[in-house]
């Protein structure tokens, strides 16, 4: 796969560190930090990366089965995080092509949407079955800000292993 | 979504996935257990010696205080049998451990360390030294899900210290103070007064502290009164509880399975509010 950033082509992913690095993303949302709604979602960052870059290996129902273990971790109703993942996961494979040939930055712009659905979702979803909207539940904004600004360190580790050179000459380094 | 709100047909899948998920969470508490654990290591010295002190006076005025409370109890239940009123029902505490609070906007939960292993029950109530702090609301084998105080719509029975006034005190969300709802103006309370559980439910055992009003708003033209109150435990700070494995026999919960199992389903099962027909859970 081309690198459009830089120009060169990418190493072939090794799938053992996709889901490693699926699995660390689920520990990392697993931390007791306590009841915040600005806490970066550190999985959706994954799987919306991971859907852009490689949607042959993590594909929607990937998302479902993460997003059911989020629910019971956040003692949610049964499926909303599984469908706002699903959901979000299939925009992303649908956008994939576009979004790859950006910037970085721009990148991170396109993608605050997704991030905001996923946020937001939970208290859509609560304002649809019992009528009422809470209002400073919709901190979420804040996560999705933080994590589409978290975009382009996703990117720089993520694709780190891609980006090393095949044979790598000592003595006439690039 | 819809299948777990209304019909609670996926507990199996979130047993199942709970199963699998626990040890992780484990895992990750960790490292905040570490830390703490050090910090407390190297607390000095001096700390610990005027803990120690404050300690004994508390120990002594504690050990007064149940001497005493015995012979209150025995007095207590004697002229109860005298009045032939229904007596006192004793239960047993089991101390539980606060795990983590779930990251979710809209409700208050904590996850504590015991489950129905232990025998805990679905609609327990959970309290420290000071309190009353929520409810026993989803069970699983070795953990539990605990509403609390400030959860949305979450009701306790309450009856008023000073003169024994009967009232509810409903949860407002997060952050939010508690109310006092379905009051009349002319309801005589006043800013300090400390709210008891009544027991009238059968689900809290009577005479625990829950909350202090802290505002009145009296509405003559509605002839109703905004009273807001302020939990007396402190909700969100201490990693250690206690849970009441209270079963009344012989109160309003058992007449109304009875009258159930004559006919009429049994809608309000304990932990299930049935003031909750709307929202999630």
């Amino acid at each position: 796969m081309i690198d459009f950033q830089s120009g060169y082509i990418l190493r072939p992913v090794n799938p053992v560190f996709i889901y490693f690095s699926l699995f660390c993303a689920l520990l990392l949302n697993l931390l007791p930090i306590g009841n915040y709604g600005w806490v970066p979602d550190w999985l959706i960052l994954c799987i919306v990366f991971w859907n852009i870059h490689q949607h042959r290996y993590v594909s929607v129902i990937t998302a479902f089965i993460l997003g059911l273990m989020m629910d019971v971790h956040n003692s949610d109703l049964l499926g909303l995080h599984a469908f706002s993942y699903s959901l979000v996961a299939y925009v992303a494979i649908s956008w994939h092509r576009r979004i790859v040939a950006l910037t970085v930055l721009s990148q991170a712009l396109h993608l605050l949407p997704i991030f905001l659905l996923v946020s937001l979702f939970p208290v859509l979803a609560h304002w649809l079955l019992s009528g009422e909207l809470y209002w400073w539940a919709l901190t979420g904004a804040i996560q999705a800000l933080i994590e589409a600004m978290l975009w382009p360190l996703a990117t720089r580790v993520l694709l780190a292993p891609q980006r090393r050179p095949i044979d790598v000459d000592h003595n006439r380094p690039l | 979504m819809l299948i777990d709100f209304r019909f609670k047909a996926l507990d199996p899948i979130r047993n199942n996935v709970n199963w699998i998920l626990r040890p992780l969470e484990y895992v990750m508490m960790a490292p905040r257990n570490a830390f703490e654990a050090t910090s407390e290591y190297f607390t000095t010295r001096s700390t610990l010696d005027q803990e120690n002190q404050v300690m004994k006076v508390r120990q002594a005025e504690l050990s007064l205080l149940a001497n005493q409370s015995e012979f209150l109890m025995v007095e207590n239940q004697n002229l109860r049998e005298l009045m032939t009123l229904q007596k006192q029902v004793p239960f047993k505490t089991l101390p539980v451990e606060i795990l983590f609070n779930p990251p979710n906007p809209i409700s208050q939960r904590i996850v504590i360390n015991r489950g129905s292993n232990d025998g805990l029950k679905l609609g327990n109530p959970i309290a420290n030294d000071s309190g009353i702090l929520g409810q026993v609301v989803r069970l699983y084998e070795r953990s539990a899900e605990v509403s609390l105080l400030e959860d949305r719509d979450f009701a306790v029975p309450v009856q008023v210290a000073r003169n024994g006034l009967r009232a509810a005190v409903f949860g407002a969300g997060r952050g939010n103070p508690l109310e006092l709802r379905y009051l009349p103006v002319a309801s005589d309370l006043e800013v300090g007064d400390i709210l008891l559980t009544s027991g009238i439910d059968g689900v809290y055992p009577p005479g625990f502290a829950v909350a202090v009003i802290s505002k009145i708003e009296r509405n003559v033209d509605k002839n109703s009164s905004n009273v807001f109150c302020v939990p007396i435990a402190a909700v969100n700070r201490y990693r250690q509880a206690l849970a009441f494995l209270y079963d009344p026999q012989l109160d309003a919960k058992a007449a109304a399975n009875n009258k159930s199992a004559s006919g009429a389903p049994l809608t309000n099962t304990p932990g299930r509010r049935q003031t909750r027909a709307r929202g999630m859970q």
